[in-house]
């Protein structure tokens, strides 16, 4: 550009007018990008989840930004957060949940971790080998919502399986475990799914998990009991052994029944409470409200009488020891022994035919009571030591009646009445050998002895006497009697040749007379013949005809 | 002093922006076409502070997001991980490749910092009629030109790398919202520069010079 330059030659610019806004359309472009960006915030903020809180022992695997909450292994949320408790005894973990997984966000919803783990009744958790772990949860059932959990360290094995869970009372966890099986009829139908200790440190609540439909035989008469491993138990009545299963063997088991002598129940409920018994024979015994108990003072030993014993009526069994023990007699002055035992109903319905069970049902209190009063002081009911077996020695309670027993009463308003007592068999064998022992040392032997020692002097002077005077007699009396049978035999042998020779004349007339007597009986035969042939021969005579 | 405050528009000259011819306009408000080439005449770009401050604004909106959201997800077998620009900066000088942490923090996240600040730097000063620091604001103008482009460099290796890894189940890489809105920031940031017009730096000295006449 020169400041001289010809400018006439710049050629002239052409115009068309155009109509143009003032407000440039540019300014789309940032109100667009706003509200794509406020679009988002406000996505995000809608679709925010609820953070919730879960505390665990410890943080195995669990990375913030990596975990994931998985239902169904589906996320459902993601760990944003690890951090110690307060007192560092455990670990919070906080987690941001997905908006539509609020549902399962409720009070009995369970988290844990989810790792591989290995027992005895299988392998879970594998896909975590290589995702890493992650938290599972079950959703609760209620509908209260909540953002504060307490993870719990084992997973429960059930999930979105029909079927019930109980929960069985028990004193010890015995060999049971989680994914215990639970045995139906020997038929696996179910598992342990967690236990815990309660509060009072003495009763272990184990929570299980009964599969569809097996769970609908649980009534409220149904028994547990643990079949785990070998059961072997020696009592009274000898050694039994009892086993569910190879595996529950192994592992431990919890078996179920309900008693065939109980009438067909509702199904239990839903978490309903069971008692776990030690075994079968504590499990199908009766429950505590058909029980009577009774104390026994018995006035011998109890030295093989163990808590567990049978007590038998008649010799059926119908109840067992509870207790063994001994005890301050009321007038301080001596210790007796004391047995509790318990008697069940049940049992002697076993062994009563159903009307009598039906009558027996129907008894109230009072009567039973009465009734057994009548038998106690009337029939002499009584208990007595037994020796059940003689080669472990155990000894049994036996209630029999003895008619001859002293008289007794029972005293009903005393918990537990008292039954009298009469004393063993082998306590009374005992005494009667000691009174024969007494008997026997009352005996006056000495006097005994000094008397038979005369008696035999006696005798020995008589003896002599007898050899010196009497013999010499006698031998002249034999030779007398011998000249007399000589004697005699001359008579005799006279005697036969006139009687019974064969040429004696009595002989020859003999014959002749039964020769005699021959031919007549033959005449009266023929005469018997004839006539019981032609009867009429009586009256018209004989037919000339006829022979 | 006089001379360097002239301008063609003072002299009542409009240049051509697509050929450079320079023509004498039909009126001072319509400049009309150019004679040459046929292109629209314009004194000075057309409501270039507004346009360049509308697009500034929105590559700033767009610049959150742009790094808040992911920009991509890697699921492998040990789980899915979405990771935005800065955490990618963070992997790479944690893994020990501090350089290449370094050229993507330059890349990806300072200079489309850079590009915003410096645009709306020119557009205060010319709006204030700023005399000053002229020939650095127009270089200035003209770096951000050539740089500005290179911050797409992040977007092409989403680009690859989503169409590359896709070896499912083991490895996968997808693309998140956030890649969109770091494109949009490259992008509005390379239009607002454009829109922006270097000769404006000049109209305030000029301007100044008038009112020193």
């Amino acid at each position: 550009m020169t400041e001289n330059a010809d400018f006439t030659n710049v050629p002239e610019a052409t115009h068309v007018p155009k109509k143009r806004s003032r407000v440039p359309v540019v300014w789309i472009v940032p109100i667009v990008a706003a509200l794509v960006g406020i679009g988002i915030v406000v996505q995000k903020y809608l679709s925010e989840g609820p953070t919730i809180r879960i505390s665990f022992r410890s943080a195995e695997g669990i990375e913030p930004g990596k975990t994931f909450i998985k239902y169904k292994d589906v996320d459902i949320g993601k760990v944003t957060e690890v951090i110690l408790s307060e007192d560092f005894s455990k670990i919070l973990i906080t987690a941001k949940m997905e908006k539509h997984a609020k549902g399962l966000l409720v009070e009995d919803s369970r988290f844990w971790i989810v790792k591989p783990r290995v027992t005895l009744s299988g392998v879970s958790g594998i896909g975590t080998l290589l995702s890493g772990n992650y938290i599972g949860i079950e959703p609760g059932k209620s509908l209260k919502s909540h953002h504060d959990f307490v993870g719990i360290e084992v997973p429960p094995p059930i999930m979105g399986v029909p079927g019930r869970e109980f929960t069985l009372r028990a004193e010890t966890l015995g060999s049971l475990g989680i994914g215990s099986p639970i045995y139906y009829r020997r038929l696996n139908v179910g598992q342990v799914t967690g236990y815990d200790l309660m509060a009072d440190g003495k009763t272990m609540n184990i929570k299980i998990f009964l599969n569809a439909p097996y769970d609908g035989f649980v009534t409220l008469d149904t028994r547990f009991w643990e079949s785990s491993g070998i059961n072997a138990s020696v009592g009274a009545s000898g050694l039994s052994l009892q086993t569910e299963s190879v595996l529950s063997m192994l592992i431990g088991g919890i078996a179920f029944e309900t008693p065939p002598s109980e009438p067909a129940g509702k199904p239990a409920p839903e978490k309903s409470v069971f008692t776990l018994f030690g075994n079968r024979e504590a499990a199908m015994a009766p429950q505590e409200a058909e029980v009577q108990r009774y104390v026994l003072y018995f006035s011998e030993s109890l030295k093989g009488l163990q808590a567990g014993a049978s007590v038998t009526l008649l010799g059926m069994q119908i109840g067992e020891v509870t207790n063994v023990g001994l005890e301050t007699a009321p007038d301080k002055t001596y210790l007796r022994t004391r047995v509790d035992i318990m008697t069940y109903q049940y049992r002697l319905f076993r062994h009563l035919g159903k009307a009598d069970v039906a009558a027996l049902k129907a008894m109230s209190r009072e009567e039973k009571h009465k009734t057994i009063r009548h038998l106690v002081e009337e029939k002499g009911l009584r208990a007595q030591l037994r020796t059940s077996s003689f080669i472990s020695g155990l000894q049994l309670v036996a209630l029999e009646y003895f008619p001859d027993a002293p008289k007794a009463r029972i005293d009903w308003k005393k918990e537990p009445p008292e039954l009298p007592t009469v004393q063993g068999e082998l306590a009374n064998l005992e005494t009667q050998l000691k009174n024969i022992v007494a008997k026997l040392d009352k005996v006056p032997v000495e006097e005994i002895g000094k008397n038979l020692k005369e008696t035999i002097e006696t005798l020995d002077r008589t003896l002599t006497r007898v050899e010196g005077e009497t013999l010499p007699e006698a031998k002249k009396t034999l030779e007398d009697l011998r000249g007399a049978l000589t004697s005699a035999e001359r008579v005799l042998s006279s005697t036969d040749n006139n009687i019974l020779g064969h040429d004696a004349p009595a002989q020859q007339e003999l014959r002749d007379a039964l020769k005699e007597i021959a031919a007549a009986a033959r005449g009266i035969r023929v005469l018997t013949d004839y006539l019981e042939r032609n009867p009429e021969a009586l009256i018209r005579g004989k037919n000339k005809e006829n022979p | 002093m006089t001379a360097v405050a002239r301008t063609g528009m003072r002299e009542g000259f409009v240049s051509c922006e697509a050929c450079g011819l320079l023509s004498r306009p039909v009126s001072p408000e319509e400049p009309g076409e150019c004679p040459r080439c046929g292109a629209e005449l314009e004194f000075r770009r057309r409501d270039a502070i507004q346009r360049t401050w509308a697009l500034v604004i929105a590559a700033t909106i767009c610049y959150l997001p742009a790094n808040i959201l992911p920009v991509m997800r890697t699921t492998s077998l040990t789980g899915e991980e979405p990771d935005t620009i800065l955490s990618g900066v963070v992997i790479l000088y944690e893994t020990g490749t501090w350089y290449l942490a370094l050229i993507l923090l330059i890349a990806s996240v300072m200079i489309p910092l850079a590009k915003l600040a410096s645009l709306a730097y020119l557009l205060v000063t010319v709006q204030r009629g700023s005399v000053r620091n002229n020939r650095e604001r127009t270089r200035l103008y003209r770096v951000l030109e050539i740089i500005g482009r290179w911050s797409m460099v992040d977007v092409f290796v989403a680009t690859f790398v989503v169409a590359l890894i896709q070896l499912k189940p083991l490895m996968s890489v997808a693309p998140e919202p956030g890649v969109l809105f770091f494109s949009a920031v490259v992008i509005l940031t390379i239009i607002a520069a454009e829109s922006f017009d270097p000769r404006l730096i000049w109209d305030s000295s000029q301007g100044k010079q008038e009112t020193d006449d």
